[in-house]
């Protein structure tokens, strides 16, 4: 049985601190209770986004939602147990345009095979597919009974 | 809570287990250049089948449904948006001219160009 979280976007609770690691302190608490966390894509809340984290028997998936960032410059990184996703985006201000940059931090639950880690970009939405090592895929183990 | 709901403003205007026609406000921007009002709509997740744009007395409604439905026999762990659409309602005077609206979707951003009518632009009056 897991734990499923639904938070409607706010980094609160234990997820907080599971994602990105950041501590659920009390400055946390009223952006939720105001709603003002994520609400500024330019530059607003270090300049987060919010993750979507679900799996199937092969893999492990992770979904991003980044609306008009350079394709080019989408960074994805894997390493111990946590994936790291890094983007740009170009946003109007007064004086003109200037670059806005996303990162994000997710802790991946499962052993992931390092090496077969995929990324697909769709209508603004980052889908990065982690296949599980096959250690960890529930095996179907035979035991008789005498 | 209900008490709580109608005096905390929400973000999305809805609260948890939102259902498939509840909607979120979309992050936007709008900018005015000398002849048009430029809106920029950020809509991650919809595609240009999902999107539907219209434009009646002096209301632009943008509503954009999401293709981000789980896939079959996957288990959900952690969620921060709902499935729920996007829907936008803007308000605009006949400074607009309705016939001239051009939209552009691209990578989850909608770029909509409202083209002032002829009698909103500045106009030189030369003297006899």
């Amino acid at each position: 049985m897991r734990y499923i979280q639904f938070t409607q976007p706010s980094y609160r609770g234990p997820s907080a601190y599971r994602f990105g690691g950041r501590a659920a302190g009390f400055d946390n608490e009223i952006d939720w209770l105001f709603g003002t966390t994520l609400t500024g894509l330019a530059g607003g809340n270090r300049g987060q986004f919010p993750v979507e984290l679900y799996e199937d028997k092969q893999n492990t998936y992770v979904r991003a939602e980044l609306p008009g960032v350079n394709r080019d410059a989408v960074n994805v990184e894997y390493a111990d147990g946590s994936l790291s996703i890094r983007a740009s985006r170009k946003a109007k201000t007064a004086e003109g345009e200037k670059d806005v940059a996303l990162s994000r931090e997710v802790s991946i639950p499962d052993e992931v095979q390092a090496d077969k880690v995929t990324a697909a970009y769709e209508n603004g939405v980052l889908t990065v597919t982690l296949p599980r090592r096959e250690e960890t895929k529930a095996k179907k183990i035979n035991v008789s009974v005498n | 809570m209900s008490f709580l709901n109608t005096l905390i403003p929400t973000r999305n205007g809805s609260s948890e287990g939102a259902s498939a026609t509840e909607s979120r406000r979309p992050h936007y921007e709008v900018s005015e250049t000398e002849g048009s009002y430029d809106l920029t709509v950020y809509l991650p997740g919809v595609a240009k089948e999902g999107l539907e744009i219209t434009d009646e007395a002096g209301e632009l409604t943008i509503i954009g449904k999401r293709n981000t439905r789980l896939p079959e026999g996957s288990t959900l762990l952690h969620r921060e948006v709902s499935d729920a659409g996007f829907k936008l309602v803007v308000t605009h005077d006949e400074t607009v001219d309705a016939e001239k609206i051009v939209a552009e979707l691209r990578d989850g951003v909608l770029q909509l160009k409202l083209a002032k009518a002829e009698s909103a632009k500045p106009r030189k009056v030369v003297v006899a």
